[in-house]
Protein backbone atom coordinates (compact mmCIF):
# COMPACT_ATOMS: atom_id res chain seq x y z
CA UNK A 1 0.00 0.00 0.00
CA UNK A 2 1.73 3.12 -1.13
CA UNK A 3 0.80 6.54 0.54
CA UNK A 4 1.23 8.56 -3.01
CA UNK A 5 -0.04 7.22 -6.33
CA UNK A 6 2.18 6.60 -9.51
CA UNK A 7 -0.16 9.55 -10.87
CA UNK A 8 0.98 12.01 -8.50
CA UNK A 9 4.60 10.71 -9.02
CA UNK A 10 3.74 12.10 -12.49
CA UNK A 11 2.39 14.76 -11.62
CA UNK A 12 4.68 15.91 -10.06
CA UNK A 13 7.55 15.02 -12.55
CA UNK A 14 5.68 16.94 -14.75
CA UNK A 15 5.58 20.51 -12.68
CA UNK A 16 9.00 19.74 -12.26
CA UNK A 17 9.67 19.90 -15.68
CA UNK A 18 11.65 16.41 -14.70
CA UNK A 19 11.56 13.48 -17.91
CA UNK A 20 11.55 10.16 -15.65
CA UNK A 21 11.85 6.40 -16.42
CA UNK A 22 9.50 3.81 -15.45
CA UNK A 23 11.78 2.44 -12.86
CA UNK A 24 12.91 5.70 -11.40
CA UNK A 25 8.92 6.29 -11.19
CA UNK A 26 8.59 3.52 -9.40
CA UNK A 27 11.23 3.83 -6.92
CA UNK A 28 10.37 7.20 -6.25
CA UNK A 29 6.77 6.18 -4.95
CA UNK A 30 8.75 4.52 -2.59
CA UNK A 31 10.89 7.42 -1.37
CA UNK A 32 8.33 9.62 -1.47
CA UNK A 33 5.92 7.65 -0.15
CA UNK A 34 8.41 6.78 3.13
CA UNK A 35 9.13 10.80 3.37
CA UNK A 36 5.04 11.53 3.86
CA UNK A 37 4.90 9.23 6.05
CA UNK A 38 7.66 10.08 8.41
CA UNK A 39 6.22 13.74 8.33
CA UNK A 40 2.77 12.39 8.60
CA UNK A 41 3.83 12.29 12.36
CA UNK A 42 2.98 15.81 12.44
CA UNK A 43 -0.52 15.25 12.37
CA UNK A 44 -0.37 13.73 15.84
CA UNK A 45 0.12 17.18 17.48
CA UNK A 46 -2.99 18.98 18.41
CA UNK A 47 -2.35 22.60 17.03
CA UNK A 48 -5.87 23.70 17.18
CA UNK A 49 -4.75 26.85 19.71
CA UNK A 50 -1.33 27.23 18.33
CA UNK A 51 -1.26 30.53 15.79
CA UNK A 52 0.36 30.34 12.63
CA UNK A 53 4.23 30.72 12.50
CA UNK A 54 4.62 33.21 9.33
CA UNK A 55 7.78 34.65 10.89
CA UNK A 56 10.45 33.80 13.56
CA UNK A 57 12.19 37.01 14.00
CA UNK A 58 9.35 39.14 15.58
CA UNK A 59 9.97 41.62 12.89
CA UNK A 60 8.01 43.78 11.01
CA UNK A 61 8.29 46.79 8.70
CA UNK A 62 11.83 46.19 7.52
CA UNK A 63 11.85 48.65 4.56
CA UNK A 64 14.78 50.40 2.25
CA UNK A 65 14.56 53.77 0.90
CA UNK A 66 14.48 54.15 -2.53
CA UNK A 67 17.45 54.73 -3.32
CA UNK A 68 19.67 52.87 -6.58
CA UNK A 69 22.47 50.97 -5.97
CA UNK A 70 24.47 49.98 -8.75
CA UNK A 71 27.45 49.32 -7.94
CA UNK A 72 27.53 46.45 -6.00
CA UNK A 73 28.07 43.50 -8.83
CA UNK A 74 29.27 44.21 -12.27
CA UNK A 75 26.36 42.62 -15.34
CA UNK A 76 30.03 40.64 -16.56
CA UNK A 77 30.31 39.34 -12.98
CA UNK A 78 26.55 37.79 -13.12
CA UNK A 79 26.53 36.46 -16.47
CA UNK A 80 29.73 34.31 -15.29
CA UNK A 81 27.43 32.90 -13.03
CA UNK A 82 25.61 31.60 -15.70
CA UNK A 83 26.38 28.18 -17.47
CA UNK A 84 25.75 29.74 -21.00
CA UNK A 85 25.14 33.38 -22.18
CA UNK A 86 25.03 35.08 -25.58
CA UNK A 87 24.38 38.43 -26.57
CA UNK A 88 24.66 39.81 -22.98
CA UNK A 89 22.06 37.60 -22.01
CA UNK A 90 21.48 34.44 -20.02
CA UNK A 91 21.40 31.38 -22.48
CA UNK A 92 18.86 28.04 -21.38
CA UNK A 93 17.26 25.25 -23.06
CA UNK A 94 13.91 25.97 -24.36
CA UNK A 95 10.94 25.82 -22.22
CA UNK A 96 7.81 26.91 -23.29
CA UNK B 1 -31.72 30.16 -30.72
CA UNK B 2 -30.33 31.13 -27.24
CA UNK B 3 -29.59 34.60 -25.99
CA UNK B 4 -25.67 34.44 -24.89
CA UNK B 5 -24.56 36.41 -22.23
CA UNK B 6 -20.92 37.03 -21.45
CA UNK B 7 -19.16 37.71 -18.11
CA UNK B 8 -15.85 39.04 -17.89
CA UNK B 9 -13.79 39.83 -14.59
CA UNK B 10 -10.06 41.35 -15.23
CA UNK B 11 -6.41 40.81 -13.50
CA UNK B 12 -4.26 43.92 -14.34
CA UNK B 13 -0.96 44.52 -13.54
CA UNK B 14 0.04 48.03 -12.79
CA UNK B 15 4.07 48.87 -12.81
CA UNK B 16 4.76 51.04 -9.42
CA UNK B 17 6.58 53.88 -10.26
CA UNK B 18 9.52 53.90 -8.01
CA UNK B 19 13.05 54.62 -8.55
CA UNK B 20 14.21 50.81 -7.53
CA UNK B 21 12.94 47.50 -8.03
CA UNK B 22 10.22 45.65 -4.79
CA UNK B 23 13.61 43.75 -3.12
CA UNK B 24 16.70 45.10 -4.34
CA UNK B 25 18.72 48.61 -5.39
CA UNK B 26 18.99 47.70 -8.75
CA UNK B 27 17.13 50.90 -10.82
CA UNK B 28 13.19 50.13 -11.98
CA UNK B 29 13.47 51.62 -15.14
CA UNK B 30 14.53 49.00 -17.83
CA UNK B 31 13.43 50.79 -20.83
CA UNK B 32 16.00 51.01 -23.61
CA UNK B 33 18.98 49.27 -21.11
CA UNK B 34 21.09 47.07 -22.41
CA UNK B 35 20.00 43.20 -21.22
CA UNK B 36 20.82 42.58 -17.71
CA UNK B 37 21.77 45.78 -16.87
CA UNK B 38 20.65 46.68 -13.91
CA UNK B 39 20.00 43.49 -12.36
CA UNK B 40 20.72 43.32 -8.16
CA UNK B 41 21.97 39.64 -7.01
CA UNK B 42 18.68 39.74 -5.33
CA UNK B 43 17.21 39.87 -8.59
CA UNK B 44 19.57 37.38 -9.60
CA UNK B 45 18.44 35.18 -7.02
CA UNK B 46 21.80 34.73 -6.01
CA UNK B 47 22.13 31.97 -2.82
CA UNK B 48 21.96 34.18 0.56
CA UNK B 49 20.74 37.23 -0.55
CA UNK B 50 18.44 39.30 1.55
CA UNK B 51 15.21 41.12 -0.17
CA UNK B 52 14.34 44.25 1.73
CA UNK B 53 11.26 46.26 0.67
CA UNK B 54 10.95 49.11 -0.70
CA UNK B 55 8.87 51.52 1.60
CA UNK B 56 7.72 53.59 -1.74
CA UNK B 57 6.11 50.31 -3.08
CA UNK B 58 3.65 50.15 -0.06
CA UNK B 59 3.13 53.87 0.05
CA UNK B 60 2.47 53.58 -3.68
CA UNK B 61 -0.38 51.19 -3.17
CA UNK B 62 -1.33 52.70 -0.19
CA UNK B 63 -2.32 55.70 -2.69
CA UNK B 64 -3.77 52.61 -5.01
CA UNK B 65 -6.02 51.88 -2.49
CA UNK B 66 -7.70 55.22 -2.47
CA UNK B 67 -8.39 55.03 -5.97
CA UNK B 68 -9.76 51.80 -5.74
CA UNK B 69 -11.99 52.93 -2.98
CA UNK B 70 -10.25 50.23 -0.97
CA UNK B 71 -9.46 48.88 2.45
CA UNK B 72 -5.77 48.74 3.51
CA UNK B 73 -4.87 46.01 5.40
CA UNK B 74 -3.42 46.67 8.70
CA UNK B 75 -1.31 43.38 8.59
CA UNK B 76 0.26 42.27 5.43
CA UNK B 77 2.57 39.59 4.72
CA UNK B 78 4.42 38.50 1.30
CA UNK B 79 4.27 34.53 0.54
CA UNK B 80 5.95 32.65 -2.30
CA UNK B 81 4.23 31.56 -5.47
CA UNK B 82 6.36 28.53 -6.64
CA UNK B 83 6.93 28.12 -10.29
CA UNK B 84 10.02 26.86 -12.77
CA UNK B 85 10.60 28.71 -15.40
CA UNK B 86 14.12 30.42 -16.58
CA UNK B 87 12.46 33.83 -15.92
CA UNK B 88 12.58 33.38 -12.42
CA UNK B 89 15.78 32.65 -11.32
CA UNK B 90 14.56 32.63 -7.58
CA UNK B 91 12.06 29.87 -8.25
CA UNK B 92 9.36 31.73 -6.98
CA UNK B 93 7.57 34.61 -7.30
CA UNK B 94 7.33 37.14 -3.87
CA UNK B 95 3.74 37.75 -3.64
CA UNK B 96 0.38 38.36 -1.45
CA UNK B 97 -1.51 35.02 -1.56
CA UNK B 98 -3.20 34.91 1.70
CA UNK B 99 -2.94 38.37 3.37
CA UNK B 100 -2.54 41.57 0.75
CA UNK B 101 -2.56 45.26 1.31
CA UNK B 102 -4.72 46.15 -0.78
CA UNK B 103 -8.60 44.82 0.49
CA UNK B 104 -11.87 44.56 -1.62
CA UNK B 105 -12.97 47.91 -3.20
CA UNK B 106 -14.76 49.39 -6.38
CA UNK B 107 -14.77 51.81 -9.23
CA UNK B 108 -17.11 53.65 -10.97
CA UNK B 109 -16.31 53.77 -14.81
CA UNK B 110 -17.81 56.21 -16.97
CA UNK B 111 -19.68 54.31 -20.04
CA UNK B 112 -20.08 55.49 -23.60
CA UNK B 113 -23.67 55.94 -22.61
CA UNK B 114 -22.74 58.55 -20.34
CA UNK B 115 -24.15 55.88 -17.26
CA UNK B 116 -21.56 54.92 -14.70
CA UNK B 117 -21.15 50.93 -14.10
CA UNK B 118 -19.39 50.10 -10.94
CA UNK B 119 -17.14 47.23 -10.81
CA UNK B 120 -16.22 45.63 -7.65
CA UNK B 121 -12.23 45.20 -6.56
CA UNK B 122 -11.94 41.46 -4.84
CA UNK B 123 -8.28 42.98 -3.73
CA UNK B 124 -5.04 43.90 -5.16
CA UNK B 125 -1.81 42.46 -4.09
CA UNK B 126 1.99 43.80 -3.83
CA UNK B 127 4.15 41.63 -6.34
CA UNK B 128 7.56 41.43 -8.17
CA UNK B 129 7.76 40.73 -11.85
CA UNK B 130 9.82 38.11 -13.91
CA UNK B 131 12.20 38.77 -16.52
CA UNK B 132 11.80 38.61 -19.98
CA UNK B 133 12.22 35.75 -22.39
CA UNK B 134 13.29 35.50 -26.41
CA UNK B 135 12.48 32.07 -27.69
CA UNK B 136 15.18 31.30 -30.49
CA UNK B 137 14.93 27.85 -32.55
CA UNK B 138 16.50 25.47 -29.97
CA UNK B 139 17.44 28.07 -26.87
CA UNK B 140 16.22 30.73 -24.95
CA UNK B 141 17.79 33.81 -24.07
CA UNK B 142 17.21 35.39 -21.09
CA UNK B 143 16.96 39.28 -19.69
CA UNK B 144 16.61 40.05 -15.82
CA UNK B 145 16.02 43.91 -16.37
CA UNK B 146 12.60 43.26 -15.62
CA UNK B 147 12.70 41.04 -12.66
CA UNK B 148 11.99 41.75 -9.45
CA UNK B 149 10.00 44.92 -10.55
CA UNK B 150 7.38 46.00 -8.49
CA UNK B 151 3.62 45.55 -9.74
CA UNK B 152 0.57 45.47 -8.09
CA UNK B 153 -1.99 43.33 -9.64
CA UNK B 154 -5.93 44.53 -9.11
CA UNK B 155 -8.18 41.98 -9.51
CA UNK B 156 -11.92 43.03 -10.44
CA UNK B 157 -15.17 40.97 -9.68
CA UNK B 158 -16.41 39.48 -12.83
CA UNK B 159 -19.11 42.48 -13.34
CA UNK B 160 -18.45 43.21 -16.95
CA UNK B 161 -20.81 42.11 -19.88
CA UNK B 162 -19.10 43.29 -23.02
CA UNK B 163 -16.62 43.72 -24.65
CA UNK B 164 -16.59 47.91 -24.28
CA UNK B 165 -17.55 47.42 -20.91
CA UNK B 166 -14.02 45.69 -20.30
CA UNK B 167 -12.28 48.54 -22.16
CA UNK B 168 -13.97 51.29 -20.29
CA UNK B 169 -12.83 49.64 -17.04
CA UNK B 170 -9.10 49.28 -18.46
CA UNK B 171 -9.13 52.62 -19.56
CA UNK B 172 -10.73 53.90 -16.34
CA UNK B 173 -8.27 51.97 -14.20
CA UNK B 174 -5.41 53.61 -16.22
CA UNK B 175 -6.59 57.11 -15.55
CA UNK B 176 -7.19 55.98 -11.75
CA UNK B 177 -3.49 54.81 -11.36
CA UNK B 178 -1.64 57.73 -13.91
CA UNK B 179 -3.61 60.26 -11.64
CA UNK B 180 -3.21 58.89 -7.75
CA UNK B 181 0.79 58.49 -9.36
CA UNK B 182 1.06 54.66 -8.73
CA UNK B 183 2.07 54.25 -12.34
CA UNK B 184 3.90 56.20 -14.83
CA UNK B 185 1.30 54.12 -17.27
CA UNK B 186 3.88 53.79 -20.55
CA UNK B 187 2.05 51.17 -22.00
CA UNK B 188 3.87 51.13 -24.66
CA UNK B 189 6.21 49.65 -22.46
CA UNK B 190 4.20 47.75 -20.68
CA UNK B 191 3.65 49.56 -17.69
CA UNK B 192 -0.28 47.89 -17.15
CA UNK B 193 -1.04 44.27 -18.30
CA UNK B 194 -4.19 42.58 -18.47
CA UNK B 195 -5.25 39.31 -18.24
CA UNK B 196 -9.03 39.00 -19.72
CA UNK B 197 -11.59 36.12 -17.74
CA UNK B 198 -14.34 35.67 -20.43
CA UNK B 199 -17.00 32.95 -19.83
CA UNK B 200 -20.56 32.64 -22.24
CA UNK B 201 -23.66 30.99 -20.63
CA UNK B 202 -27.10 31.34 -21.74
CA UNK B 203 -29.00 34.97 -21.48
CA UNK B 204 -31.44 33.27 -18.55
CA UNK B 205 -28.70 30.66 -16.65
CA UNK B 206 -27.39 31.50 -13.22
CA UNK B 207 -24.64 29.67 -13.74
CA UNK B 208 -21.49 31.00 -15.13
CA UNK B 209 -19.89 29.08 -18.24
CA UNK B 210 -16.54 27.64 -18.39
CA UNK B 211 -13.67 30.94 -18.89
CA UNK B 212 -11.01 31.07 -21.01
CA UNK B 213 -8.12 33.18 -19.56
CA UNK B 214 -6.73 35.85 -22.18
CA UNK B 215 -3.14 36.92 -21.24
CA UNK B 216 -0.99 39.84 -21.45
CA UNK B 217 -2.54 42.48 -23.42
CA UNK B 218 -1.37 45.70 -23.28
CA UNK B 219 -3.95 47.90 -24.52
CA UNK B 220 -7.27 48.58 -24.25
CA UNK B 221 -8.28 48.42 -28.16
CA UNK B 222 -6.24 44.49 -27.82
CA UNK B 223 -8.55 44.01 -24.47
CA UNK B 224 -11.64 44.68 -26.54
CA UNK B 225 -10.50 42.98 -29.68
CA UNK B 226 -10.26 39.98 -27.59
CA UNK B 227 -13.35 39.64 -25.55
CA UNK B 228 -15.05 40.14 -28.66
CA UNK B 229 -13.06 37.52 -30.44
CA UNK B 230 -13.63 35.05 -27.09
CA UNK B 231 -17.45 35.59 -27.62
CA UNK B 232 -17.78 34.91 -31.19
CA UNK B 233 -15.63 31.78 -30.62
CA UNK B 234 -17.46 30.24 -27.00
CA UNK B 235 -20.74 31.35 -28.77
CA UNK B 236 -19.52 29.36 -32.19
CA UNK B 237 -18.86 26.20 -29.67
CA UNK B 238 -21.61 25.93 -27.57
CA UNK B 239 -23.81 26.19 -30.54
CA UNK B 240 -22.61 23.36 -32.06
CA UNK B 241 -22.94 21.88 -28.72
CA UNK B 242 -18.90 21.75 -27.77
CA UNK B 243 -17.84 22.62 -24.31
CA UNK B 244 -15.31 25.27 -23.68
CA UNK B 245 -12.51 24.24 -21.92
CA UNK B 246 -10.73 26.24 -19.33
CA UNK B 247 -7.51 27.14 -20.64
CA UNK B 248 -5.56 30.38 -20.88
CA UNK B 249 -5.14 31.90 -24.18
CA UNK B 250 -2.92 34.15 -25.65
CA UNK B 251 -3.63 37.40 -28.20
CA UNK B 252 -2.33 37.37 -31.75
CA UNK B 253 -2.82 41.13 -32.24
CA UNK B 254 -1.64 40.64 -36.15
CA UNK B 255 -4.14 37.63 -36.60
CA UNK B 256 -6.88 39.58 -34.19
CA UNK B 257 -7.68 36.21 -32.62
CA UNK B 258 -6.63 34.34 -29.54
CA UNK B 259 -4.53 31.33 -29.56
CA UNK B 260 -4.22 28.74 -26.74
CA UNK B 261 -1.85 28.63 -24.88
CA UNK B 262 -1.99 25.72 -22.02
CA UNK B 263 -4.73 23.88 -20.56
CA UNK B 264 -6.35 24.14 -16.53
CA UNK B 265 -6.24 20.66 -17.01
CA UNK B 266 -2.61 20.38 -15.82
CA UNK B 267 -2.69 23.38 -13.80
CA UNK B 268 0.30 24.76 -11.91
CA UNK B 269 0.66 23.58 -8.30
CA UNK B 270 2.36 26.68 -6.68
CA UNK B 271 3.08 25.59 -3.48
CA UNK B 272 2.20 29.35 -1.88
CA UNK B 273 4.27 29.45 1.57
CA UNK B 274 4.84 32.69 4.14
CA UNK B 275 8.24 34.16 3.16
CA UNK B 276 10.54 33.98 5.67
CA UNK B 277 12.57 36.28 4.69
CA UNK B 278 10.11 39.30 4.58
CA UNK B 279 8.60 40.70 7.48
CA UNK B 280 4.96 41.58 7.50
CA UNK B 281 3.68 45.13 6.89
CA UNK B 282 1.98 46.62 9.71
CA UNK B 283 0.46 50.09 9.05
CA UNK B 284 -1.10 52.53 10.95
CA UNK B 285 -4.70 54.40 10.18
CA UNK B 286 -2.32 57.64 11.02
CA UNK B 287 0.10 56.51 8.08
CA UNK B 288 -2.15 55.56 5.90
CA UNK B 289 -4.39 58.94 6.09
CA UNK B 290 -1.14 60.95 5.58
CA UNK B 291 -0.31 59.03 2.63
CA UNK B 292 -3.59 59.08 1.00
CA UNK B 293 -4.01 63.08 2.10
CA UNK B 294 -1.30 63.30 -0.25
CA UNK B 295 -2.86 61.74 -3.59
CA UNK B 296 -4.05 64.54 -5.98
CA UNK B 297 -7.29 64.75 -7.62
CA UNK B 298 -8.52 61.87 -9.52
CA UNK B 299 -10.23 61.47 -12.50
CA UNK B 300 -13.91 61.55 -11.15
CA UNK B 301 -13.00 65.14 -9.36
CA UNK B 302 -12.11 66.39 -13.29
CA UNK B 303 -14.96 64.87 -14.68
CA UNK B 304 -17.34 66.65 -12.06
CA UNK B 305 -15.95 70.31 -13.34
CA UNK B 306 -15.98 70.00 -16.83
CA UNK B 307 -19.08 68.68 -17.24
CA UNK B 308 -20.39 72.24 -15.78
CA UNK B 309 -18.04 73.83 -18.76
CA UNK B 310 -20.04 73.91 -22.25
CA UNK B 311 -17.99 70.43 -24.17
CA UNK B 312 -18.88 67.89 -25.41
CA UNK B 313 -18.23 64.46 -23.90
CA UNK B 314 -15.81 63.39 -26.20
CA UNK B 315 -13.75 66.45 -26.13
CA UNK B 316 -14.06 65.42 -21.87
CA UNK B 317 -13.06 61.42 -22.59
CA UNK B 318 -9.98 62.89 -24.94
CA UNK B 319 -8.67 65.12 -21.74
CA UNK B 320 -8.90 62.93 -19.25
CA UNK B 321 -6.93 60.12 -21.30
CA UNK B 322 -3.66 62.62 -19.64
CA UNK B 323 -3.82 63.56 -16.41
CA UNK B 324 -1.65 66.81 -17.06
CA UNK B 325 -3.43 67.51 -19.84
CA UNK B 326 -6.62 67.78 -17.70
CA UNK B 327 -5.21 69.30 -14.67
CA UNK B 328 -4.47 72.38 -17.38
CA UNK B 329 -7.96 72.63 -18.43
CA UNK B 330 -8.64 73.01 -14.38
CA UNK B 331 -5.76 75.32 -13.88
CA UNK B 332 -7.13 77.36 -16.71
CA UNK B 333 -10.80 77.35 -15.33
CA UNK B 334 -9.36 78.07 -11.99
CA UNK B 335 -8.07 81.11 -13.09
CA UNK B 336 -9.98 82.32 -15.89
CA UNK B 337 -13.42 79.70 -16.45
CA UNK B 338 -14.30 81.84 -19.23
CA UNK B 339 -11.44 80.50 -21.16
CA UNK B 340 -11.40 76.97 -20.09
CA UNK B 341 -13.91 75.55 -22.95
CA UNK B 342 -11.97 77.29 -25.61
CA UNK B 343 -8.33 75.87 -23.84
CA UNK B 344 -10.48 72.08 -23.54
CA UNK B 345 -10.98 72.24 -27.27
CA UNK B 346 -7.87 73.05 -28.57
CA UNK B 347 -6.48 69.94 -26.02
CA UNK B 348 -8.70 67.54 -27.83
CA UNK B 349 -8.45 68.80 -31.36
CA UNK B 350 -4.94 68.17 -31.11
CA UNK B 351 -5.61 64.88 -28.89
CA UNK B 352 -8.08 63.38 -30.39
CA UNK B 353 -7.65 59.74 -32.10
CA UNK B 354 -4.03 60.07 -31.20
CA UNK B 355 -3.44 56.74 -29.36
CA UNK B 356 -2.32 57.21 -25.47
CA UNK B 357 0.05 54.34 -26.26
CA UNK B 358 2.23 56.28 -28.83
CA UNK B 359 5.62 57.86 -29.52
CA UNK B 360 3.40 61.26 -30.67
CA UNK B 361 1.54 61.38 -27.04
CA UNK B 362 4.11 60.65 -25.00
CA UNK B 363 6.42 62.96 -26.47
CA UNK B 364 3.90 65.74 -26.27
CA UNK B 365 4.21 68.79 -24.15
CA UNK B 366 1.57 70.14 -21.85
CA UNK B 367 1.58 73.83 -21.80
CA UNK B 368 1.75 75.66 -19.02
CA UNK B 369 -1.76 77.30 -17.75
CA UNK B 370 0.18 80.96 -17.80
CA UNK B 371 0.62 80.32 -22.03
CA UNK B 372 -2.75 78.63 -22.19
CA UNK B 373 -4.80 81.43 -20.17
CA UNK B 374 -2.32 84.20 -22.51
CA UNK B 375 -2.99 82.45 -25.96
CA UNK B 376 -6.63 82.28 -24.84
CA UNK B 377 -6.56 86.18 -24.34
CA UNK B 378 -5.36 86.70 -27.71
CA UNK B 379 -7.91 84.76 -29.35
CA UNK B 380 -10.83 86.52 -27.56
CA UNK B 381 -9.16 90.19 -27.96
CA UNK B 382 -9.11 88.62 -32.04
CA UNK B 383 -5.56 89.48 -31.98
CA UNK B 384 -5.17 85.72 -33.34
CA UNK B 385 -7.45 83.94 -35.54
CA UNK B 386 -8.49 80.35 -34.85
CA UNK B 387 -6.09 78.91 -37.58
CA UNK B 388 -3.60 81.08 -36.10
CA UNK B 389 -4.64 80.19 -32.23
CA UNK B 390 -4.04 76.44 -32.93
CA UNK B 391 -0.85 76.65 -34.35
CA UNK B 392 0.17 78.26 -31.60
CA UNK B 393 -1.22 75.61 -29.55
CA UNK B 394 0.70 73.10 -31.44
CA UNK B 395 3.94 75.02 -30.59
CA UNK B 396 3.43 74.94 -27.11
CA UNK B 397 2.80 71.42 -27.24
CA UNK B 398 5.89 70.91 -29.32
CA UNK B 399 7.62 72.20 -26.47
CA UNK B 400 7.70 76.31 -27.09
CA UNK B 401 6.71 78.81 -24.63
CA UNK B 402 5.60 82.21 -24.34
CA UNK B 403 2.42 82.70 -26.69
CA UNK B 404 2.88 85.38 -27.50
CA UNK B 405 6.28 85.13 -28.44
CA UNK B 406 5.37 82.58 -30.73
CA UNK B 407 2.71 84.37 -32.35
CA UNK B 408 4.84 87.31 -32.96
CA UNK B 409 8.04 85.47 -34.35
CA UNK B 410 5.46 83.25 -36.77
CA UNK B 411 3.97 86.50 -37.60
CA UNK B 412 0.33 85.14 -36.83
CA UNK B 413 -1.29 88.72 -35.09
CA UNK B 414 -4.46 90.22 -36.52
CA UNK B 415 -3.99 93.89 -37.98
CA UNK B 416 -6.87 95.28 -36.02
CA UNK B 417 -4.54 98.72 -36.22
CA UNK B 418 -7.99 100.83 -38.30
CA UNK B 419 -5.34 102.77 -40.29
CA UNK B 420 -3.33 99.88 -41.65
CA UNK B 421 -6.83 97.82 -42.50
CA UNK B 422 -8.29 101.33 -44.22
CA UNK B 423 -5.06 101.38 -46.09
CA UNK B 424 -5.62 97.81 -47.74
CA UNK B 425 -9.80 98.61 -47.83
CA UNK B 426 -8.78 101.59 -50.25
CA UNK B 427 -6.34 99.32 -52.33
CA UNK B 428 -8.74 96.67 -52.58
CA UNK B 429 -11.63 99.77 -53.65
CA UNK B 430 -8.93 101.01 -56.06
CA UNK B 431 -8.43 97.93 -57.91
CA UNK B 432 -10.52 97.66 -61.17
CA UNK B 433 -10.86 93.70 -60.50
CA UNK B 434 -13.27 94.77 -57.62
CA UNK B 435 -15.33 97.29 -59.39
CA UNK B 436 -18.21 94.78 -60.33
CA UNK B 437 -18.25 93.90 -56.69
CA UNK B 438 -18.69 97.89 -55.64
CA UNK B 439 -21.24 98.28 -58.19
CA UNK B 440 -23.46 94.65 -57.26
CA UNK B 441 -22.78 96.15 -53.96
CA UNK B 442 -24.24 99.72 -54.55
CA UNK B 443 -27.44 97.70 -56.46
CA UNK B 444 -28.44 96.20 -53.26
CA UNK B 445 -26.58 93.00 -53.56
CA UNK B 446 -24.64 93.01 -50.21
CA UNK B 447 -23.07 89.07 -50.80
CA UNK B 448 -20.85 90.76 -52.94
CA UNK B 449 -19.30 92.43 -49.73
CA UNK B 450 -17.68 88.69 -49.37
CA UNK B 451 -15.99 88.64 -51.89
CA UNK B 452 -14.18 92.50 -51.07
CA UNK B 453 -13.32 90.90 -47.70
CA UNK B 454 -11.94 88.18 -49.30
CA UNK B 455 -9.82 89.97 -51.12
CA UNK B 456 -8.75 92.20 -48.69
CA UNK B 457 -7.81 89.61 -46.53
CA UNK B 458 -5.66 88.12 -49.59
CA UNK B 459 -3.76 91.12 -49.61
CA UNK B 460 -2.87 90.95 -45.90
CA UNK B 461 -1.98 87.38 -46.09
CA UNK B 462 -4.51 86.73 -43.55
CA UNK B 463 -3.76 88.72 -41.14
CA UNK B 464 -6.61 91.42 -41.24
CA UNK B 465 -8.90 90.76 -38.56
CA UNK B 466 -12.04 90.44 -40.82
CA UNK B 467 -14.71 91.41 -38.66
CA UNK B 468 -13.04 94.89 -38.65
CA UNK B 469 -12.35 94.92 -42.45
CA UNK B 470 -16.19 94.39 -43.02
CA UNK B 471 -16.96 97.07 -40.73
CA UNK B 472 -14.41 99.49 -42.50
CA UNK B 473 -15.34 98.23 -45.88
CA UNK B 474 -19.15 99.19 -44.91
CA UNK B 475 -18.28 102.34 -43.71
CA UNK B 476 -16.43 103.17 -47.20
CA UNK B 477 -19.11 102.22 -49.59
CA UNK B 478 -21.70 104.17 -47.04
CA UNK B 479 -23.34 101.24 -45.97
Amino acid sequence: MHTISRDDIIKLATLSSLKLTDEEIDSLQVDVGNILSYVEQLNELDTKDVTPAYQVTGLSNVFRKDVINSGEVSREQLLALAPDSQDLQIKVPKVL
Amino acid sequence: MTAWKMTIGIECHVQLATKTKLFSPANNDARDQEPNSVVHPIDYGLPGMLPILNREAVTLAVRAAKALNAKVAEISRFDRKHYFYPDLPMGYQITQMYQPTIGAGFIDVPLLSGELMKVRIHHAHIESDAGKQTHYNDYTLVDLNRAGTPLIEIVSEADMHSPSEARAYCSELYRLMTYAGVTHGDLYHGNMRFDVNISVAPEDSNVLGKRAEVKNLNSFRSVEKAAEYEYRRQVELLEKGEAVVQETRGWDDAKQKTISQRSKEDAQDYRYMPDADIPPILLTQEEIEVIQSKVGMLPQDYRQIFTTLSIDDSVVTTLLSSQEHAHAVYEVHKNKPEFASRVANWFASVFKGVDDNSADFASAVTPKSTDLIALAKMTADSKLSSTAAKEVFLALVAGETDSEAIAVSRNLLQVSDESAIIAIVDEVLADPASQQSVLDIKAGNEKAIGFLVGQIMKKSQGKANPSMAQKLLRERLGL
